[in-house]
């Protein structure tokens, strides 16, 4: 068990929903009302963002070398996403919108910096204040046995609301011996659906059953397969955040760098 | 010969056979457009007519060099009777195809000249590979891989890190001549490496949504990915926000690339990254 895991259980809907939303607020309130106190200064500084980059990237690196994954369970990193995060709100307050003559945030709106930074908030802060709400269960299923009994990976039991039964399924070769297709159909509440790797079923939005692995040890056919029940109800937030990076993205491809479109010399 | 014979002989026009002409073709081609297109100016559309010309004709040459690959994709694909992205050596054409492509894209939108030259030799290694080594018998794709994002996710990443493989390279001149002029290039080519690096990470987080059922896993591939990503941000950050000096951009490039190159092939022998679910090749 990781250091966070029991801490979390206590965020779950709606009091993650409610301190995101709080945290938000605050966060806005403190950038109309005290734009000059120090804090303020200091998280729309360029030294605010470098280093929000760089300790996300040491992080990185350290899990990248080490391949301990406790590093991303630990207080430690669920701190500095907070920072990540607050730093990443205050830089889109800062620029959303063009400056005016007077210095004032009231111009236009800077699209491609918003759909960038903005997609990248919705990614990580969903990913981060969904965390306690998403959940994945196991299910071993056997032929023609129906199970409404699923299994998280602590060994604690969850009742499904709803009744799987495995059909049929199959294991394909190449003619090299290496699987070629791991398929397996089962019924949901008597409805009948085809999964297989890449091709999981939607139960409803944010819960969704895969295939994740099929008995060989059988000799003839396979016996059971173990699928995999995910729910993360935070879902929708990542997606539009992960489509708004796209399309910044594709916008960065498309106009390049900043400062071969403002021929003043400033970075617009 | 005549179209009518051409067009009966289809089947033996688009087949590997016959790839070695397309290919060399192209690669003349389009070796052509990179040769005339260093003696254009620097911006051929707003130079003088002699620049300008010299421009046009480069950009003709990479257009019949792609013409030239992308009427063999097209009739082999209508031979096969199925899109030809399966193989490596199918997704090597389309990695030639595009990296011309993208040369083009490059010189047309800011004329800088030495862009042609880099994707002539980029779409050259592809198609001698493709012609040297076919690699199309081996068509077993294990079942992870068999996903409408096996080839997106992956072209983008390879057409991603010839960018940034260019930034890494006139990064390194950089450091050894002081030449100034050379950032703003620098920089077209890790904007460009970096929105298909995103492109590239994204399109892998929504596929492993669908393969394993969460966007992120902390895989090393992944957090290698992510590792790569932070760095070329970090990169235009420095640059937008702050007056550090080249040299040290520079040296931030080149490590950012030895990133690149962990997470490509690096991850695979990391002692850390043995029970990785991105290895592919055991």
């Amino acid at each position: 068990m990781y250091e966070l895991e029991t801490f979390v259980e206590l965020f779950r809907f709606p009091l993650n929903a409610i301190l995101a939303i709080l945290w938000v607020i605050c966060n806005y309130s403190m950038w109309r009302n005290c734009r000059k106190s120090f804090i303020v200064r200091f998280l729309i500084s360029k030294s605010a963002t470098i280093s929000a980059i760089a300790i996300f990237l040491i992080f990185c690196l350290i899990l990248g070398f080490t391949g301990n994954i406790a590093i991303i369970h630990s207080y430690t990193f669920a701190i500095f996403l907070l920072y990540f995060q607050t730093v990443l709100l205050f830089v889109i307050f800062r620029g959303a919108r063009r400056q005016t003559a007077t210095g004032a945030n009231r111009g236009s709106v800077r699209w491609r910096f918003v759909l960038n930074h903005l997609g990248l908030l919705f990614a990580v802060g969903a990913a981060f204040w969904g965390y306690p709400d998403s959940e994945s269960y196991r299910v071993r299923a056997f032929r023609n046995v129906p199970v409404s009994e699923s299994y998280k990976i602590d060994g604690s039991v969850r009742r499904l609301p709803y009744t799987i039964t495995l059909t049929d399924c199959s294991v394909d070769f190449h003619e090299n011996n290496a699987p070629s297709k791991y398929e397996a159909e089962i019924s949901v509440d008597n409805k009948y659906v085809t999964l297989s790797v890449n091709k999981p079923y939607s139960y409803k939005f944010g819960e969704d059953i895969y295939l994740s692995a099929i008995d060989t040890n059988s000799d003839d056919m396979p016996q059971y397969c173990i699928l995999e029940i995910v729910r993360q109800p935070w879902n929708l937030l990542v997606l539009i955040g992960i489509i708004m990076m796209i399309t910044g993205a594709f916008t960065l491809f498309i106009y390049g760098p900043d400062r071969f479109i403002d021929k003043e010399g400033r970075y617009v | 010969m005549a179209l009518t014979d051409l067009l009966t002989r289809r089947e033996d026009m688009f087949s590997w056979d016959f790839f070695i002409w397309f290919g060399i073709t192209s690669v003349i081609l389009s070796a052509l457009g990179a040769f005339i297109s260093l003696f254009a100016n620097n911006h051929w559309s707003q130079s003088s007519l002699k620049y300008r010309r010299k421009g046009r004709a480069a950009i003709l040459f990479t257009i019949l060099a792609v013409v030239s690959l992308g009427v063999f994709i097209t009739g082999y694909w209508i031979n096969l009777q199925r899109p030809p992205l399966r193989t490596m050596g199918e997704t090597r054409l389309w990695y030639s195809l595009f990296a011309l492509v993208a040369g083009l894209f490059t010189y047309f939108r800011w004329g800088y000249k030495w862009i042609l030259s880099f994707s002539t030799i980029l779409s050259a290694v592809f198609i001698i590979i493709n012609i040297v080594r076919p690699e199309i018998h081996d068509q077993t794709l294990m079942p992870a891989l068999q996903s409408h994002w096996f080839i997106p996710h992956v072209m983008v990443y390879m057409f991603s890190y010839s960018f940034l493989g260019c930034a890494f390279l006139l990064a390194v001149v950089r450091i050894f001549l002081k030449r100034v002029k050379i950032m703003e290039a620098v920089d077209i080519l890790v904007y460009i490496g970096t929105a298909f690096l995103t492109f590239g990470m994204l399109s892998g987080a929504l596929w492993a949504k669908e393969a394993w059922g969460h966007y992120w896993n902390w895989d090393p591939k992944e957090t290698w990915a992510l590792v790569t990503w932070l760095c070329y941000i970090l990169y235009i950050h420095l640059r937008l926000l702050s007056k550090s000096n080249d040299r040290k951009l520079c040296l931030l490039l080149i490590f950012s690339f030895l990133c690149l190159q962990m997470c490509w092939w690096g991850v695979n022998y990391l002692p850390s990254a043995q029970d990785s679910i991105h290895v592919y090749n055991r």
